[in-house]
């Protein structure tokens, strides 16, 4: 069988070094490798038949491979990657924010090469970590990814880009140290043959519920702070504000998935009691993040302060449907990371392009921008509402599917989510209301409206909020291939 | 011109040298294609020495031989580009190597007293090393501290070594690992492990014993420094491997003899000796962080991280597990490359003019890309981050604490949570290398090949990046071989 996954690794990775040195072709390279990208996981989606199954009562993996890597008796690993449908998802993610990043940043003047060359490393990264199913690569994925997101915090950033890069390296990195511990102390505990998924999933489920609880607790703080979760949640905000918009686009639309989909292949899949006896923790941090995130968004006058906070709050759901720990529950986090990816993009290159075109995202000091800037008004429409949870765009099947599923476990605690949401729609309805209504104020009177390569990367996410949430079952589909998503009556 | 010729000619003749003893000793290794070439027949190596050896060949001791003849091999092989009308090669070249060899024998000693003076021949070439520039007062005032701390260190182990023969009427390392917790005068014996480890704990830094090796790092010049950091202060790690793996994996807790009715209190203090390696070793790799994160200039920098990596390696022998020996192994063949490595590239940098501060160093990325690329590489390796040897080494090391359970899986989050502080001081040399913009005024390289660095030199450096590489890709070759050596030590002993 073609090693499709090794091969897709091999050139992005490639592709990168290419842009890295292309100098002023940088971005067609870029562009050029999106695309590659792009059929590759489109290959993936249709190479993808189900799964296999992997031994009793294991799980199977679509497109595996597993070669020997290390060798020493008490150590053993191999590389192995391999897809499920939960991974597949990601992988898609991936592949159309990186699309749509290199469209929306075409004309980058700041060094452009480099540039285009770490976003496609971020991606490079977090593709990594959605295939790896071994504790070495995936941790080796994990931290590629922060170094490149450092550095475009760092040089393209706002006025405290050093303060923001460096806040969110010290807590991400401390995090990550302290879930390879917590992987190492599950591999050795439970006497695992290798460092292998399949084999840490035939001998974690014999681990005692104590040395369980206290695992799945460290990894639940490794992969927390990425989510973010509440109090971990205070670098987002700051990286988010100073962060060039392609670097916001892959911070929210990648990054923060990386927590979501850590937790439940990691922790959900490897330690199902330990996750059943501390979710209690995740059900009040993510109570208390849902709320956090919807309450502070609604004080905020910067845009894209605003949309930062609501990604806490988005967060927030996906944790609860995980801490439900239901084959329902567990599909709408999935769903839900996906469709935040893709709405939180679109949130975040408006937000860009409203700074671009009035020099402030000040969300008081300019107003009426509809007719002054048509089409940046309808994406920020999309956008909202999509964030909002209107049903035929993509949030809306996640974020019911989720709160029914909390339902099933939590009964009337559900009415907390719920209200929160009410909050949410408000502050898009009350920005909308500010930003792109009533009279004109703030910024030049002749704007132009947004440049077509930035049309065009809104556009690719916005077609995708749509068909998407027509017809959510395409990707639905695919999610449930997973042993913890599915089936469900 | 004779300077030309008398510097080429020692230089040529120390790295043949070098090169053919390693030969030889990858050949008693068991390396397949230099079977030809095996002088030690296998059925002598890893046997438990008699206890009237003064040596013994284990696998472990090799690879110590090896790892440090590679160092040596580095660092001769780079000064062959040092400037032409420089005084003293011969000096320098035939104190190298007799630094090796001391070296080289310590890594084989079966006993305390043969250990400690292939340490002091290694030290006596050392301190002389470091001041033989006679005409740069910096150097000489580095040679004297070195000098002064190093008879206090060499003090020290030696009144431990007594107070032990006193406690167990031998300095055989066989009879002392055996006899550990078992006889006569226990607290004899422990006040004399105590003053070994800070005897040797001098050589290999530890802290608090390490406050001597920035200002030598410092003051030395940059090819010393090279190679007391990726070579010489090794043998203070080996040292600590033949003390230490004994008493506290090998312990033996026999039954006590009881005279007229008093019975001895049992004492056994491997588990104390074990805490209190872990505790200086954690200790070691933060102050080392921390201070390196103060540090403005580059030399004193790198030899701050230098320190905080002998925590990592002591952390090994504080775990003294067959797998943590192996972890702690590859940290040390790692670190030859990366820290040798960074501080040839150092000298390299300082052949071209740039100053000591670290930024000096602004815009090398762009003048020099290469030659940045390669320490950029280097410093990476040395933060842990993956695709590089350091990665891999910490990844196994920190792993064999998890994987002996207990206590040392705190001590492995020590140890992840240094990494990640250590981070920041490397990245920060990458940024001033890269982002920060070049001064306006940039000295004009000296007449050497390859923009004023020198082929040798370049080669040396070459060899070390390729070497990062190719073992944090592909470290199964290696790993192995070390993993079989540490099995070997762990059963057989010293």
């Amino acid at each position: 069988m073609f090693p499709i996954i090794s091969f897709t690794l091999a050139t992005l990775l490639v592709g990168t070094l290419l842009t890295f040195a292309a100098g002023r072709w940088a971005r067609w390279v870029a562009l050029l490798t999106s695309v590659v990208f792009l059929g590759e996981a489109s290959i993936m989606l249709l190479g993808f038949t189900g799964l296999p199954q992997f031994g009793p009562g294991g799980p199977g993996f679509a497109l595996g491979e597993s070669h020997p890597w290390i060798s020493l008796g008490w150590l053993t690993i191999n590389y192995t990657v391999g897809l499920d449908g939960i991974s597949l998802v990601l992988v898609l993610l991936t592949a159309f924010l990186q699309i749509a990043t290199v469209i929306y940043s075409w004309e980058e003047s700041k060094r452009p090469s480099a540039w285009f060359g770490l976003v496609l490393l971020t991606c490079l990264g977090c593709l990594g970590v959605f295939v790896a199913l071994d504790i070495l690569l995936f941790f080796l994925f994990w931290e590629a990814v922060l170094v490149p997101m450092f550095f475009l915090i760092a040089h393209w950033g706002g006025p405290r880009r050093r303060y923001a890069a460096l806040k969110f390296f010290i807590y991400t990195h401390v995090a990550s140290v302290v879930m390879l511990v917590a992987l190492f102390a599950m591999a050795f505990y439970s006497g695992a043959a290798s460092f292998d998924f399949p084999a840490l999933y035939a001998a974690t489920h014999g681990l005692a519920a104590t040395t369980q609880v206290f695992l799945a607790l460290a990894l639940f703080f490794g992969f927390g702070v990425k989510f973010p979760v509440v109090p971990f949640h205070t670098w987002l905000p700051d990286a988010h504000v100073e962060a060039p918009t392609g670097g916001s686009v892959l911070l929210a639309g990648l990054l923060l998935k990386l927590g979501g989909y850590g937790l439940i292949r990691w922790v959900v899949e490897l330690l199902p009691q330990g996750i059943s006896l501390i979710a209690p923790v995740l059900y009040v941090v993510a109570m208390v993040s849902i709320v956090w995130g919807s309450v502070v968004s609604l004080s905020q006058r910067d845009l894209k302060r605003m949309v930062a906070y609501s990604s806490i709050n988005h967060m927030g759901i996906v944790l609860l449907a995980i801490a439900v720990h239901s084959p329902v529950g567990l599909m709408a986090a999935v769903l839900l990371m996906f469709a935040h990816g893709i709405v939180s993009g679109l949130l975040f290159m408006v937000s860009g392009s409203v700074h671009h075109t009035y020099g402030t995202r000040d969300i008081p000091s300019v107003g009426g921008i509809t007719p002054r800037t048509p089409m940046l008004a309808t994406m920020i429409m999309v956008g909202s509402l999509a964030s909002l949870g209107l049903p035929a765009l993509i949030s809306f099947p996640a974020e019911f599917t989720a709160l029914l599923a909390t339902w099933d476990r939590l009964a009337y605690w559900v009415v907390i989510p719920l209200v929160l949401l009410v909050v949410t729609a408000a502050f898009y309805l009350w920005m909308m209301q500010r930003l792109l209504f009533g009279p004109s104020k703030g910024g030049p009177e002749v704007v132009h409206d947004l440049p077509f390569y930035e049309g065009a990367g809104m556009a690719i996410l916005v077609a995708l909020t749509v068909l998407y949430g027509i017809l959510p079952g395409l990707l639905v589909n695919v999610i449930v291939q997973s042993p913890v998503t599915g089936p469900f009556p | 011109m004779v300077g030309v010729r008398r510097l080429e000619i020692l230089g040529g003749v120390a790295v043949a040298g070098l090169l053919a003893s390693l030969t030889l000793v990858l050949a008693d290794l068991g390396f397949a294609p230099l079977a030809a070439l095996r002088t030690l027949p296998a059925a002598n190596v890893d046997v438990i020495p008699a206890t009237s050896a003064l040596f013994s060949f284990t696998s472990l001791g090799l690879v110590f031989e090896g790892i440090f003849l590679t160092a040596a091999l580095l660092v001769a092989l780079a000064s062959l580009s040092r400037p032409s009308d420089e005084k003293g090669a011969a000096v320098f070249f035939g104190l190298l190597l007799l630094a090796t060899l001391g070296m080289t024998l310590a890594a084989i000693a079966a006993d305390l007293i043969f250990l400690l003076l292939a340490v002091e021949v290694v030290g006596i070439s050392t301190y002389l090393l470091v001041g033989y520039p006679r005409r740069d007062p910096r150097g000489l005032e580095a040679a004297m501290k070195f000098y002064i701390v190093g008879a206090l260190s060499t003090a020290l182990s030696f009144f431990g070594a007594s107070l032990l023969f006193g406690a167990y009427g031998s300095t055989n390392l066989v009879v002392l690992s055996q006899a550990t917790g078992t006889v006569g005068y226990p607290a004899l014996a422990l006040a004399g492990y105590g003053l070994l480890i800070a005897g040797l704990g001098f050589k290999l830094t530890l802290v608090p014993f390490h406050a001597w090796a920035v200002d030598v790092y410092d003051g030395a010049p940059t090819d010393v420094t090279a190679f007391l950091a990726g070579g010489s202060k090794k043998v203070g790690l080996v040292a600590f491997f033949l003390l230490f793996i004994g008493p506290v994996s090998l312990v033996v807790v026999r039954p006590l003899t009881c005279v007229g009715g008093v019975c001895p209190t049992p004492f056994d203090f491997a588990p104390t000796l074990q805490l209190a390696l872990g505790v200086v070793a954690v200790v070691t790799m933060t102050v080392g962080n921390v201070l390196a994160l103060l540090q403005r200039e580059m030399k004193r920098m790198l030899a701050y991280s230098s320190i905080s990596q002998a925590g990592y390696m002591l952390l090994g022998i504080a775990v003294g597990t067959a797998p943590a020996i192996a972890g702690a192994t590859f940290q040390v063949l790692g670190h030859v490359f990366m820290k040798s490595g960074a501080f040839l590239v150092v000298a390299a940098v300082a052949g071209l003019g740039v100053g000591p501060l670290i930024d000096d160093w602004r815009g090398l990325g762009q003048r020099r890309p290469i030659l940045a690329t390669a320490f950029a590489l280097m410093l990476l390796s040395l933060a842990g981050i993956p695709l590089t040897v350091g990665f891999l080494s910490k990844f196994v090391l920190f792993s064999a604490a998890v994987e002996a359970q207990g206590y040392f899986v705190w001590l492995a989050v020590a140890g992840v949570l240094n990494s990640a502080l250590s981070v920041f001081y490397y990245a920060r040399v990458l940024k001033v290398m890269y982002v920060d913009p070049s001064p306006e005024q940039v000295p004009a390289p000296p007449a050497l090949p390859l923009g004023g660095i020198g082929y040798a030199r370049a080669a040396a450096i070459a060899i070390a990046v390729v070497a990062i590489v190719a073992l944090g890709v592909d470290p199964q070759p290696v790993l192995g071989g070390l993993q079989s050596a540490a099995n070997h030590f762990v059963l057989t002993g010293p």
